[in-house]
């Protein structure tokens, strides 16, 4: 019987093993989201298999279509689930690192994508120094569609008069004001307004430098109402406005609506960059967000895997492929090979897109939460008849965008002389662990060596220095009042382990 | 007796002006009705322009929107899958909130009352909240992306007799001395149900078998969530909503997403039509106790 | 003067019938409302003591079951004292086998799932895991790999699953025990047992519930229970977009979230505003929307079911058409026909309505005209169903009553006011109150009307992210798809609305007279 056991054993080890030493030949199931707009999945699924044949692998591919709007919806719902390879429109980035929904590249796919691209597709699909993304196209930016019959020639580069002509025959005018704040932040670049926002490694914001509450802001805002209050004015971005009960002769939109507005304009079809608009005798040519489209690889746990679809995505956005895109879709590339095909250059939209490019500031990465409040300016100007209206509009903004850098209130900070009693500093936050807090300190030499255990923004504490044990000696002076001061004062400079312990309320100090 | 009779003439003609009056009110509501699905049922034949437009008749007839719904995408997919979803949700479901509405309102036990508050207080809260959670537990079961049919089916049904109010209501009106007769006769309680009340509770069956058949082909949220952009997995409510989820493929998609609409409305529509009788009665005769 | 001697009626106290008649009729409309006032503190106090009431006998539960297992191992024979070590030895060594090997299976089953998992599962719950997934550099493929970490939600979802396990567990254990304990004593009276056929001929008869509810139940509290029980949980955490659980965990954070909810922070923290406002335009809506459904079906309905009226299954054909045709698809044509450009504005142009294109009607773009829509169209939506609702009572109300008051010379509008409407409210009562937080969370109508729209600058700015005629319902689908997914404050806005509505439905069941007497109506 153990004869038998054993034998049985080794067999078993045997299989084990052979199983495990035989070479792997895998066939990888990888599922892979593009655009929805018609064609394009059938495209890829040709690319891709070009992409097997070219380097001799075999990939199980499953294309499907999503709009890359949405995308990174559905990637955050489960990353665990979702696509291997996905598209998105550049605006979801900093969502999509945040949620660990993209690898970064390795160095060589990073210097091939660095040196093929444009350097503003690049820099869209960077966050924090590091390349998250291929750069898909370089089209995501609007410019503005007109009907010939109705916009005269000459009034093209007149909001004022381009309104007037629209009025007189009854036509509306389609540019989203009220609805997105991608198209009317428009008005602000024209002032020379910026919001540029800085996030850290992870993705998450940190800080921005936003100007719309100013002077600037202003005359944007009343550049807006030439629009806003005006009869032909209608927020949306839709190429069937042209073709609607109540037709519009003025559409701002990008190049994906190119076909269905050349087939409802036909010969009137016209293409052109942006106008300019009047306030007090200074003109201002409207801006625009230049951005990108992406592709992004999810992190997998794969190594042969990853390298393999890193590969996949970088063959998918190469000239070749960028071209057929083009081609089909008349997608703008992003590769400045493709770049420079003639059929490119000549593409009457692209035409467009690229004259209003001089204008454009380059999207970079926004947060998540300014779309949404950055559509409050808009409908506030459309009621707002003065100055001080559309400054308390701007300064309701400037409010919503400061309370997303809230300070974090949980929590302890040690204040003091080391970091000039800033109540609100983060570097200072102590550390948690269960019911102590702990913060390494140095504390330069100065006068009044003193600090404080305080709520982040607060300066009223009752953390007070009742009972500390070791390390330093500490004062506590009585104000005029005779009320005790709860200031802990180092009498030497040095670097200090402070921890307080919330049950006991024990401060305890070590000098290091 | 002139006197009488001219009454009863003013009365006749008043009553006559009346109904002349409800005749113009009920064909007005009619139009106002119908008058959405008719332009729908327009646009699904209007082959001139794929996009919306801002007239009601097409200027060119014909079925190229149809004919592409089942070339150029997987409506036939999602037609099966939403067909499939819809039987045996209708089987299961009527199976359970039966089941469930025949024990509140015949047995009578030890915490029935509370079983009835729990499921009363959680009905309060919303659906939404939950969805996260069941995608993960379906996924968890591996019945999300492609699987998205069994692992609908299971999730519209598990929890679907907590809907038995109507049908309660329904059973609550059937008189109990039925019951006590046939338990007096040695009838096992078993016996009860399939023999005394069963047959008598055609319109309810009816009624919920078909309130069930038409929910699946209307659900696009929580559907879409469970197929996570697979379009295999996706119901016809899904597939739909994503031709026409932002305005460039609502410009490419709108009169094919109509064809869509016309599809799914015109079985349920039939069955409803057949099937009304039955549905009014167990609205009535249930909902009305609650 | 009169004769009578006229007493001051005090309208807060309780009145006999003769003083109640006494009153005129806006009296008595002050008098009832009072009333219903009135019983407010009494049934808050009502709360109290039941709750209290509950609690001790919770807790005297609790010790007699104690006292009872106690009991039952002391003076149980060697048999009843195995089982409490091994579940169902008891049964099997009194002749039960089948019983017994159900309830040995399910604690063997139970140990080896927690030894292999629940375990392991458990003792990560406190902080929902500590080890983050992580990228290492691969420089031979030159490419980043994952390698994985805790994952939050997983930790969370199998935590609370071997919790309920062990609930389970203790259950089934006091099953077994107490059936020891009864086999014991049948066995001691001298009876013999009943045969496992007995016992599964029970489950058709005296069992029967138990049959009929097994599998109903068991679904119930997989899909409904035990994701609530969740979500609950979700709310007392940070879980988002940037916490997913897979890549970055996510951990408990206490009453955060709930404070941020009601505190008066300014800008985009200011949610309690945004409830607040969103709270009161859902309950304006759910009221209109419930309302005019109500009327104007029950007025459809009385114009079908009037005598004398032909093609009556036409006319109710017609309407329930809106149910067939599934809502994503006609409230998205009724949404484009309403647009600024859309059909409605280009026929009011047409038929010369509109005189130029200043004068075109922002059906979705300005407040007031927004929701007044989003009501008309509900009414388009849910008159169907309140027809047939209103169809069967009308049918229900004793023909000889309108009789009667025809004979008293009583018009047609007076018979509406003294023998429809009352019979109507009161039977309808139970439907009104469901049809009312049916609205509180109507999803649909207002998602693909309007998507919340149009903007208000206020709650935009106020991290609500919501418009006009955003629902809670809504803006909670919002905050869980949004830009920042934020699960954890959709989980808080979830508690808030099952908090608004069961408030909502426990006064209502209170005042109203038709839901008590189940009994009655049969």
């Amino acid at each position: 019987m153990k004869k038998f056991l054993i034998i049985a054993l080794t067999a078993m080890m045997l299989l084990v093993f052979t199983g495990c030493d035989k070479p792997k030949e895998e066939t990888y199931k990888i599922t892979v989201w593009v655009s929805e707009s018609e064609g394009v999945k059938e495209l890829t699924e040709q690319q891709i298999a070009r992409f097997c044949e070219e380097n001799g692998v075999t990939l199980d591919a499953t294309v499907e279509g999503i709009s890359e709007a949405d995308s990174a919806t559905v990637m955050i719902t489960s990353v665990e689930d979702g696509a291997d390879i996905f598209c998105f429109s550049q605006d979801q980035l900093s969502r999509l690192v945040q949620a660990g929904a993209l690898q970064v590249l390795g160095e060589a796919a990073s210097a091939t994508v660095t040196e093929l691209n444009d350097e503003i597709s690049v820099k869209a699909a960077t966050v924090n120094g590091q390349l998250y993304c291929y750069p898909l196209t370089s089209d995501n930016g609007y410019f503005m569609y007109y009907d010939k019959s109705v916009v005269k020639e000459e009034h093209l580069d007149s909001l004022e008069d381009i309104i007037a002509d629209c009025e007189a025959a009854g036509r509306l005018f389609s540019m989203e004001l009220e609805t997105s704040a991608w198209y009317n932040a428009s008005f602000f670049f024209a002032t020379g307004a910026v919001s540029e926002w800085v996030t850290d490694e992870s993705g998450a914001f940190v800080s921005v430098n936003d100007t719309f509450n100013s002077e600037a802001g202003i005359i944007a805002l009343k550049g807006m109402q030439k629009l806003l209050k005006s009869p032909v004015y209608n927020s949306s971005s839709n190429a069937a406005d042209f073709s609607a009960a109540i037709p519009s002769a003025v559409l701002i939109s990008g190049t994906w609506a190119v076909s269905d507005v050349k087939a409802a304009l036909g010969d009137n079809f016209g293409a052109t960059d942006l106008p300019s608009f009047t306030v007090d005798g200074v003109e201002y040519h409207l801006g625009s967000f230049s951005g990108n489209k992406l592709m992004g690889v999810k992190p997998q746990t794969d190594a042969n895997k990853a390298a393999l679809l890193q590969k996949l995505a970088l063959y998918l956005t190469n000239e070749k492929c960028q071209t057929e895109r083009f081609e089909l879709k008349g997608w703008g590339p992003s590769n400045l090979a493709a770049q420079q095909l003639d059929a490119v250059k000549s593409d009457i939209a692209l035409a467009a897109l690229n004259a209003q490019n001089a204008y454009a500031t380059p999207q970079g990465q926004i947060h998540g939460s300014w779309w949404n409040i950055a559509l409050a300016y808009a409908t506030s100007a459309k009621e707002a008849t003065t100055d001080a209206e559309l400054q308390a509009a701007l300064d309701s903004y400037k409010q919503a965008i400061d309370a997303l850098f809230a300070l974090d209130t949980s929590g302890l900070i040690f204040v003091g002389a080391w970091n000039g009693w800033n109540n609100t500093d983060d570097a200072m936050r102590m550390e948690k662990d269960n019911e102590t807090f702990t913060i390494t300190v140095e504390v330069p030499e100065s006068d009044y060596m003193g600090g404080r255990i305080v709520t982040p923004g607060e300066w009223d504490n009752d953390k007070g220095v009742t009972a500390v044990t070791v390390g330093v000696e500490l004062i506590q002076p009585a104000d005029a009042e005779g009320n005790p001061d709860n200031n802990i004062i180092f009498l030497a400079a040095g670097t200090y382990e402070v921890s307080y312990n919330a049950t006991t309320g024990e401060i305890s100090i070590v000098q290091k | 007796m002139a006197e009488k009779q001219k009454r009863h003439m003013s009365q006749k003609l008043k009553n006559k002006l009346s109904n002349g009056l409800i005749y113009t009110v009920l064909i007005v509501v009619s139009v106002i009705w119908l008058f959405p699905f008719f332009c729908l049922v327009c646009e699904s034949f209007r082959c001139e322009s794929t996009h919306q437009v801002g007239y009601i008749i097409p200027k060119v007839w014909g079925f190229d929107n149809y004919i592409n719904l089942f070339t150029k995408t997987d409506f036939l997919i999602w037609y099966k899958n939403t067909f499939i979803i819809a039987v045996f949700v209708s089987v299961i479901q009527t199976i359970m909130v039966l089941t469930m509405s025949y024990t509140l309102s015949r047995l009578r036990f030890k915490g029935r009352k509370s079983l009835m508050n729990i499921m009363l207080i959680l009905g309060m809260f919303p659906g939404f909240i939950t969805m996260i959670v069941l995608y993960k537990i379906l996924s968890g079961m591996g019945l999300t992306g492609a699987n998205s049919v069994p692992g609908l089916i299971l999730v519209y049904t598990a929890s679907s007799a907590m809907g038995y109010y109507v049908s309660k209501g329904f059973f609550d009106t059937i008189s109990r001395s039925l019951d006590e007769a046939a338990r007096i006769d040695g009838a096992t309680r078993f016996q009860v149900l399939t023999k005394v009340i069963m047959p008598l509770s055609k319109p309810i069956v009816i009624y919920t078998i078909l309130t069930a058949f038409m929910a699946p082909w209307g659900d696009f949220m929580f559907a879409k969530y469970i197929a996570h952009n697979t379009s295999r997995g996706m119901n016809v409510a899904v597939g739909l909503q994503n031709m026409i989820s932002t305005p460039s493929s609502l410009t490419a998609n709108y009169t094919m997403f109509c064809a869509g609409g016309v599809l799914v409305a015109v079985p349920i529509t039939i069955l409803f039509m057949s099937l009304q009788k039955y549905y009014v009665e167990g609205v009535t005769g249930g909902a009305v106790k609650g | 003067m009169s004769e009578y001697k006229v007493e001051r009626i005090n309208l807060f106290e309780d009145l006999s019938d003769f003083d109640y008649l006494r009153l005129n009729k806006f009296q008595a409309l002050l008098y009832k409302f009072i009333k219903v006032i009135r019983v407010v503190p009494k049934w808050f106090l009502n709360l109290f003591v039941l709750v209290g009431k509950y609690i001790k006998k919770f807790f005297t539960y609790i010790k007699d079951e104690f006292v009872d297992i106690y009991t039952t191992f002391v003076y149980g024979d060697w048999k009843t004292k195995m089982s409490f070590f091994i579940m169902g030895f008891g049964s099997i060594a009194r002749g039960k086998v089948l019983r017994g090997i159900l309830f040995l299976v399910f604690q063997v089953v139970f140990i080896v799932y927690l030894c292999f998992g629940g375990i392991h599962w458990l003792s990560k719950f406190k902080t929902l895991g500590d080890t983050k997934a992580s990228t290492v550099y691969d420089p031979n493929l030159d490419t980043y790999v994952r390698v994985d970490g805790d994952d939050s939600f997983k930790i969370m979802l199998y935590s609370l699953l071997t919790i309920i396990f062990i609930i389970a567990f203790i259950w089934t254990w006091r099953t077994n025990v107490k059936q020891n304990k009864i086999m014991e004593d049948i066995l001691k009276s001298g009876k013999k047992l009943k045969s496992t056929k007995e016992d599964i001929q029970s489950l058709l008869d005296e069992q029967f519930h138990k049959t009929l509810l097994a599998i109903p139940l068991t679904g119930i509290m997989t899909f409904t229970v035990f994701p609530i029980i969740f979500m609950i949980l979700v709310a007392f955490t940070n879980y988002d977009a940037a916490h997913d659980g897979y890549s970055n965990l996510f951990t408990w954070v206490g009453l955060t979230n709930f404070n941020a909810l009601f505190s008066m922070n300014i800008g985009s923290d200011n949610l309690s505003f945004a409830f607040g406002e969103i709270l009161s335009w859902t309950l304006i809506w759910a009221f209109f929307a419930t309302f005019t459904n109500y009327f104007l079906g029950m007025f459809v309905a009385i114009m079908i079911n009037k005598k004398g009226i032909k093609l009556k299954k036409l006319w109710r054909g017609i309407l329930v058409l809106t149910s067939a045709v599934p809502q994503f698809v006609s409230l998205l044509y009724i949404s484009k026909m309403f647009a600024n450009n859309g059909l409605a504005n280009g026929l009011l142009m047409e038929w010369g309505f509109i005189k130029n294109i200043s004068g075109i009607i922002k059906f979705w773009g300005v407040k007031e005209i927004a929701r007044t829509m989003v009501i008309i169209v509900n009414v388009w939506i849910g008159i169907p169903y309140t027809m047939l609702i209103c169809t069967g009572i009308l049918m229900n109300i004793p023909k000889d009553l309108y009789e009667s008051s025809q004979i008293d010379g009583a018009t047609a509008f007076q018979q509406f006011v003294k023998i429809t409407m009352p019979y109507m409210l009161f039977v309808t009562g139970p439907y009104l109150l469901t049809s009312f937080i049916g609205n509180i969370n109507n999803f649909n109508v207002i998602y693909l009307l309007t998507g919340g729209g149009p903007s208000n600058p206020a709650l935009l700015t106020s991290g609500g992210s919501a418009g006009d005629t955003d629902l809670l319902i809504t803006w909670l689908f919002n905050l869980t798809t949004g830009a920042e997914s934020k699960y954890y404050l959709a989980a808080v806005i979830g508690i808030m609305i099952f908090v608004v509505v069961s408030s909502i439905s426990v006064v209502v069941y209170n005042v109203m007279p038709s839901t008590k007497n189940e009994e009655d109506f049969s």
